[in-house]
C-alpha cells in the first residue's frame, strides 16, 4: 500500500484547511511534505526540482483542498495532485530534450543499473534505490507507480498520455534491470513451476 | 501455455516471488523530508495568492520544548480548576465555565491534556533511541515530532486566539500523533530487546 494512505488527518483540519486556514495547512503539509517530497525525488532525482514540485503540489492543494469532498482518502487526492505535477515536469523535460517517452531507454548503457544487481539482502535498500535511479526517468517513473503507489496500467497510460502497452513494456524493460538484485538465495527464481504474474 | 499467458510472461519476466519481493523492497525504502525551507517559500506563495490566512509565525524551537511548553498549558488548565474551586478530596474537578455547551468542550480539551501528558510521561519511560536503528523508523519517528512540533507552535503562540472548538481539534490531533509516536518508539525498544 502506498504510504500516502497511511497518513490519517483529522476531518475537522481538512475543513479548516479549506477555509484557507495557515496553521491547518501546515499540518497537513507535515504530514505530507515527506512523501510527496520522495516520490517527487525518485521520478525527477534532483533535490531542487523536488523541492519546486513540492512547492507546486501544495499551492495546488491550497487553491483545490475545499473542492475536496472526502469521497476518497485525503491521501489518495494529495498523490495524485503529486504524481500530476510530476509527470507534467517530466514531460516538459522530455519536451525540451526534444525526446518522446520512450527515447530515453537509449541514455541508459545496458550495464548501467544491473551492475548494482551484486547484492546480497542487508544492502538491497541501498543497491535497490541506486538500481533504480540508474534506470530511465519513463521506467523508474512506471515502475514506482505501479509497485510503490498501486496504479494500474491504464491509469498510468492516462497519466502518461500513452498506451496500457507502453507502460506495460516500460515496466518489463526496467524488471529486466533490476532482476538480478532479486534472487533469493537457495531459490531457482526461474525453477520449474514459478508462477509468473503478469504485469 | 496459452498465448495470453505468454504474453504476460514476455511482458513482465518476474516470477511472484520477484515481485513481491522487489514491491516489498521498493515500500521499504525511506521517505525524506524536505529542507525547511519549503514550507516558507509555500506559505508565502500561498499568502501572496491569497489563498491561506496571513498570521504571525513564531520562530520554530525544538520538539522537546514544544512539548514542554504544551504540557505546561495541560497542566496549568488542570491546575486552575483545582485552585481555584478547592474540591473536596476524590472529587471530580469541575473547570470554571458556567455555559452549559462550553462546558462539555472544555471538559473534553481537558480529557485530551491528560491524555497527551498521559502518553508524554509513557514516552519519558521508555528507554533512549537504540544506537543501531531503522533509517524508516527513524524517518517516521523525526517526521511525527516535527508535525507534533508544528502543534506545539500554534497552541502556544499567544500571538493567535482559539476557540475551545479549535483547541479541540488541535489538542486531537496531537493525541493521535502522540499516540503513533509511542507506539513506534516502544516497537523500536522492543526489537532492540530481541
Amino acid at each position: 500500500m502506498s504510504k500516502f494512505a497511511d497518513i490519517q488527518i483529522d476531518p475537522a483540519i481538512v475543513k479548516r484547511a479549506a477555509r484557507g486556514d495557515v496553521r491547518a495547512h501546515e499540518i497537513i503539509y507535515r504530514a505530507f511534505a515527506a512523501p510527496v517530497y520522495s516520490l517527487s525525488l525518485r521520478f525527477t532525482r534532483v533535490p531542487a526540482q523536488a523541492e519546486d514540485l513540492v512547492q507546486e503540489t501544495f499551492i495546488e492543494i491550497m487553491r483545490s483542498i475545499a473542492k475536496f469532498r472526502g469521497e476518497a482518502a485525503l491521501g489518495s487526492w494529495i498523490r495524485r495532485i503529486a504524481v500530476s505535477k510530476a509527470l507534467m515536469y517530466l514531460r516538459s523535460a522530455w519536451t525540451a530534450r526534444g525526446q518522446s517517452l520512450a527515447d530515453d531507454w537509449h541514455e541508459v548503457t545496458p550495464g548501467d543499473a544491473a551492475s548494482h544487481g551484486v547484492s546480497s539482502h542487508p544492502d538491497m535498500a541501498l543497491d535497490l534505490d541506486a538500481a533504480l535511479a540508474n534506470l530511465p526517468s519513463v521506467s523508474r517513473t512506471v515502475v514506482w507507480l505501479h509497485d510503490v503507489e498501486g496504479f494500474t496500467h491504464k491509469e498510468i497510460a492516462a497519466f502518461m498520455g500513452r498506451t496500457e502497452s507502453f507502460s506495460k513494456s516500460q515496466l518489463s524493460r526496467a524488471y529486466q534491470r533490476l532482476r538480478p538484485m532479486l534472487a533469493v538465495p537457495g531459490e531457482d527464481v526461474r525453477g520449474e513451476g514459478a508462477a509468473l504474474r503478469g504485469c | 501455455m496459452s498465448s495470453d499467458k505468454k504474453d504476460e510472461e514476455m511482458i513482465c519476466g518476474l516470477t511472484a516471488d520477484e515481485h513481491d519481493l522487489l514491491q516489498q523492497e521498493l515500500r521499504a525504502l525511506p521517505d525524506v523530508m524536505p529542507p525547511r525551507a519549503v514550507w516558507q517559500r509555500i506559505r508565502e506563495q500561498g499568502e501572496a495568492e491569497g489563498l491561506i490566512s496571513q498570521r504571525p509565525m513564531r520562530r520554530p524551537m525544538t520538539w522537546h520544548g514544544g512539548i514542554g511548553l504544551a504540557a505546561a498549558v495541560a497542566l496549568a488548565a488542570l491546575l486552575v480548576p483545582v485552585m481555584t474551586n478547592t474540591p473536596e478530596p476524590g472529587s471530580i474537578t469541575e473547570p470554571p465555565i458556567t455555559n452549559p455547551s462550553n462546558s462539555v468542550q472544555v471538559n473534553a480539551l481537558q480529557a485530551l491534556m491528560v491524555e497527551s501528558r498521559q502518553l508524554e510521561s509513557d514516552l519519558r519511560s521508555l528507554p533512549d533511541e537504540p544506537r543501531v536503528r531503522q533509517a524508516g523508523t527513524v524517518a517516521t519517528i523525526s517526521d511525527i515530532e516535527d508535525r507534533i512540533t508544528s502543534i506545539d507552535y500554534q497552541l502556544n503562540d499567544p500571538a493567535i486566539q482559539m476557540t475551545a472548538e479549535e483547541k479541540e481539534i488541535f489538542w486531537r490531533e496531537r493525541v493521535r500523533l502522540m499516540k503513533l509516536l509511542v507506539g513506534l518508539r516502544y516497537a523500536q525498544v522492543q526489537r532492540t530487546a530481541f
